[in-house]
């Protein structure tokens, strides 16, 4: 058989190949050869094919067939055979393939060698990629290389040390006698690969770690070697751009970083040589920059002194002006590591890090956007903002979504003004609409609601946004939600903030039409344009219209506003005595630091039974929009009403929940059950409340310390309030009250009706039940919640109606006495 | 330490790839494609650093060739700059002003060198001059045996 063709050969002749067909058809042809030569057993020019092998596979081919092939050539005694042996070794094989054992004698045996260089090999090959169990077999032998004074072979030990202990930790302990003088060497080489040593070691275990810095007393050590490398004169054999051996400069500020860390007497044995490295370094190349960002990352992480640290972020701030990115790209990582640690010296160099913002490159606008937020605070908010929104409005799509993100979190907590945090929403909605993130809409819905003289203003700006451009889903989802609540201030035209615009009835129902049809609307989207309109029915006139809409979307195809359409229908037909109820303004609803949602079922499950318990219709309060009979009682518009809990409470997806109770009514058709389960507050509440919460119950007929009133007692009913303050918010107070009946008869269908002044909000959870017994042989206990923001002193004006002995009785009467505590 | 370091084309071509931790075929197939792909997508004038799962890459392109390594978190990414500059004046010490056709010419050469300048992730030794007295040795060695042969080993 002819000899197989060189390397260079093979390599000339695939590279001629014009077509990836040419090119697989050569390779393969090649493969063939090198198979059946194998199988020949050819010493001669094994090592020549595994050669052509190893080239065909950088190409992409599959050379497995050749690895039991490199065994053979490490075993070889000839040098080169080794060379492309372990070099096929380190390649072709992993830890996964069995052939990887038999390496192990091999390496033995070439770990003795008489020469240098093969043991060398040996060295890198098990170094790099040596399995746990190889590394368990000859760690003796590497421990053996690391004593002896062949620097060549030190160094060389030293890493493969390093690799052993990566990868079986538990042998760290045989290398540490082995350690002793490694630093007293003047070899560069071995001074470098000690260094990596002693780092890892100190890494992995803190009883090490401790052992240097006490025992050997590392630390000093460490310092003369670099003060020697700092002051010494050019050295040709490790001068980079004029700095003496950079790498193991590097390599021992880190080393320095983790044996002064949390330790004040390491730290200051260092201070002294830190400063001299950060003053004299020269910073014109980056090698020296690279030196002295090693510094800085040392400095901050050790037990430095304050002007040492100033000096670390000082040097940070320069680098920020530097002309080079990666210096700057740099500078913003760091910094953005210790704004949390020394924001106020970060925050010095704000303007600079706000101007990276305006870079060209993509990694460094990242790194800014993100420390840019970090220094937000109440302060510099506006200005920061500004910025950020500027910045919002010109970056590229992969940073709009985090970016809105960042500014709407940033504004939750820093906004001076509801105004302010509204304009900014309305910013990020009309120019980053579409990355905004999912959850963002039902919080917005939320931070909406809670701003109730902002109403008018917001709804106002939202319909604005939307004629503008509806493609946005976010927004037209936010947008939808509010005109379907507070489409009444739309129409009505008043609006104290800003000139108001003219709108009418008619206008507003063709703009949410417009979302039902549009190709642009998400079926999501549809779902609430649905239900906007449907509520509008109860703050509109033009009824017949959106009777009609909702008709229509009875036999959609998608099957959610199918149902929704359904159900709204049957409110129209059988159930048109509660619309208004079901339709009314939204209480607000509470921001809970842990879990909004459980928040919110809770509220669900109180108006479960609520609606079920239609036997007794909870006396529902008109919006205003629709005459108040409370409203005439409190004689004028400075009250608002009460809003007692309608369902649902949940942001618009509520749709779900409201067909879910619909589901019983206008499905079967049948008469609504009567109450399940009318839950005799605060006592049992359905399960579901309690999953999501904190162990603090809301609802605690034990005040804190607040003493109980009477607030009512007349002709035998006696109504005493109960105080205890709502937990995640101080701002509600709840009140339980106790009804009792003095008198022989019962009281039959009992209703406790509340309202307070305009800048209360009031919720009135249901009541225990609706017969107060005779003979104070029981109470009906029933929960109100009062949101008092502006800690006014508060009094309410109450109404009671019921049967006693047939006849109809009602009453009304003004609570003032309320307890100071109770309010403030 | 480092994890990889990769030398590719412009046109994506793999010239070198040296990994420093055990990966199966498939792994370090569609490592190459990712890396390729990120450093050659990138624009001309923008940093040398990019973010890819844990781990910092940092890429230099020297003429034809793009040099990629990845570091994990708490490298100095400046200081991998100058290892890979290292090993492209070793290289070019090495053949006489380097370029891409001696590194696919003589691959295992560089495979040679790289194994003299880094072992395990880390370097192992910061003076040129030892490195290419080394190469130079190892080289003899084998030249010796090739005489002995009177022919070219491979």
């Amino acid at each position: 058989m002819p000899a197989p063709i060189r390397l260079r050969e093979l390599i000339r002749t695939i590279r001629t190949a014009r077509t990836q067909a040419e090119e697989r058809e050569m390779i393969q042809k090649e493969c063939a050869a090198i198979r059946s030569s194998f199988r020949e057993e050819d010493n001669t020019y094994r090592c020549r094919n595994v050669a052509k092998l190893l080239y065909m596979h950088m190409l992409g081919y599959p050379a497995h067939f050749g690895q039991l092939e490199c065994l053979k050539l490490i075993a070889s005694q000839k040098f080169t055979d080794k060379r492309i042996g372990y070099l096929g070794a380190m390649l072709l094989l992993d830890e996964r393939q069995d052939v990887h054992l038999l390496m192990t004698n091999c390496i033995k045996n070439d770990l003795n060698h008489s020469t240098q260089y093969v043991q060398g090999l040996a060295l890198c090959t098990l170094g790099c990629m040596g399995s746990s169990e190889m590394c368990r077999d000859l760690a003796g032998e590497v421990e053996k290389l690391l004593k002896t004074s062949n620097s060549y072979l030190r160094k060389k030990a030293a890493l493969c040390a390093v690799h052993v202990i990566r990868k079986v930790p538990e042998l760290m302990e045989m290398f540490l006698p082995a350690t002793k003088n490694l630093l007293s060497e003047k070899n560069h080489g071995v001074l470098h690969t000690s260094v990596v040593l002693l780092t890892e070691m100190c890494e992995r275990s803190p009883d090490m770690l401790s052992h240097f810095r006490k025992n050997e007393k590392l630390v000093p050590q460490l310092v003369r070697i670099l003060k020697n490398l700092i002051m010494s004169g050019y050295s040709p054999e490790h001068d980079v751009s004029g700095i003496s051996d950079p790498f193991l400069q590097v390599r021992i500020l880190r080393l320095l970083r983790i044996l002064g860390r949390s330790d004040d007497d390491s730290s200051e044995a260092m201070n002294d040589i830190l400063a001299q490295v950060a003053t004299n370094t020269e910073t014109s190349k980056n090698v020296g920059n690279a030196i002295l960002y090693e510094t800085v990352l040392t400095i901050m992480d050790i037990k430095s002194e304050s002007g040492l640290r100033v000096l670390a972020i000082n040097i940070l701030g320069r680098f920020l002006l530097n002309n080079d990115k990666n210096i700057r790209y740099v500078a913003l990582t760091s910094l953005l590591k210790t704004v949390q640690t020394d924001h106020n010296a970060v925050q010095r160099h704000r303007s600079t890090i706000v101007d990276c913002l305006k870079d060209l490159d993509v990694s460094i606008k990242r790194r800014a956007m993100e420390l840019s937020f970090a220094l937000v605070n109440g302060n510099n908010i506006r200005g920061m903002m500004k910025e950020l929104l500027y910045f919002l409005d010109s970056c590229d799509p992969e940073f709009k979504a985090d970016c809105a993100s960042g500014v709407f979190l940033a504004a939750e907590k820093y906004a001076p003004s509801k105004r302010w945090h509204i304009d900014t929403i309305m910013r990020v909605l009309t120019t980053a609409g579409s990355y905004v993130r999912d959850d963002s809409v039902p919080n917005l819905i939320q931070l909406i609601t809670n701003s109730v003289e902002m109403h008018a203003y917001t709804v106002q700006r939202l319909y604005k946004a939307l004629l503008d451009d509806i493609s946005q889903q976010p927004l037209v989802q936010v947008a939808s939600w509010c005109i379907g609540e507070y489409g009444d201030l739309l129409v009505s035209g008043q609006c104290e903030e800003e000139e108001p615009i003219q709108v009418t009835e008619d206008e507003v129902l063709d703009v949410l039409e417009g979302l039902l049809v549009s190709n642009l609307s998400a079926p999501v989207t549809r779902g609430y344009s649905l239900t906007a309109i449907m509520k509008l029915s109860t703050r509109f006139s033009s009824v017949n219209r959106i009777k009609k809409v909702v008709s229509i979307y009875g036999s959609s195809i998608d099957v959610e506003l199918q149902q929704r359409a359904v159900e709204y229908n049957a409110l129209f037909k059988k159930y048109d005595h509660m619309r208004p109820a079901l339709l009314e303004r939204m209480p607000i609803m509470e921001k809970t630091a842990t879990n909004g949602p459980s928040e919110i079922v809770q509220t669900n499950g109180e108006t479960d039974s609520t609606v079920l318990d239609t036997k007794h219709p909870p006396t529902i309060t008109q919006p205003p929009s629709q005459g108040n009979d409370l409203l005439d009682l409190l004689g004028g518009n400075d009250v608002v009403p009460v809003i007692q809990t309608s369902l649902p409470t949940k942001p618009p997806s509520a749709g779900g929940e409201l067909l879910d109770l619909l589901g019983d009514l206008s499905l079967t058709g049948a008469p609504p059950p009567a109450p399940a389960s009318v839950p005799s507050v605060p006592m049992s509440q359905p399960p579901f409340l309690l999953d999501g919460l904190s162990s603090q119950p809301l609802f605690n007929d034990i005040g804190t310390g607040i003493p109980p009133m009477t607030a009512y007692n007349k002709n035998g009913l006696k109504i005493e309030f109960m105080f205890e303050r709502s937990n995640p918010n101080p701002n509600i107070a709840v009140i339980t009250i106790h009804a009792s009946n003095s008198t022989e008869a019962d009281m039959t269908d009992f209703v406790f009706q509340a309202a307070v002044p305009k800048t209360f909000q009031l919720q009135l959870l249901s009541p225990s039940s609706n017969v107060v017994p005779a003979l104070n042989q029981g109470n009906v206990t029933q929960v109100i919640r009062v949101l008092n923001p502006q800690k006014q002193q508060l009094r309410m004006r109450i109404k009671l109606t019921y049967t006693y002995k047939g006849s109809p009785v009602q009453d009304l009467a003004e609570v003032n006495n309320f307890p100071p505590q109770s309010w403030q | 330490m480092m994890r990889f370091l990769l030398l590719f084309s412009r046109q994506g071509k793999l010239r070198l790839q040296k990994w420093f931790t055990p990966l199966p075929e498939r792994e370090r197939k569609k490592i190459v494609r990712d890396m390729t792909t990120l450093v050659l997508a990138r624009k001309p004038r923008t940093c040398n650093f990019l973010h890819w799962k844990d781990l910092k890459i940092v890429y230099k392109r020297y003429a034809s060739l793009y040099f990629c390594c990845a570091l994990e978190e708490q490298e100095n990414e400046l200081l991998a700059l100058e290892i890979l500059h290292r090993y492209v004046e070793l290289l070019d010490k090495y053949f006489g002003n380097v370029c891409e056709l001696d590194i696919i010419f003589n691959f295992e050469k560089a495979y040679f060198i790289l194994d003299e300048f880094l072992m395990g992730g880390e370097v192992q030794e910061t003076s040129k001059q030892s490195i290419a007295n080394s190469i130079e040795a190892s080289d003899m060695l084998q030249e010796t045996m090739e005489e002995y042969m009177s022919k070219p080993a491979f």
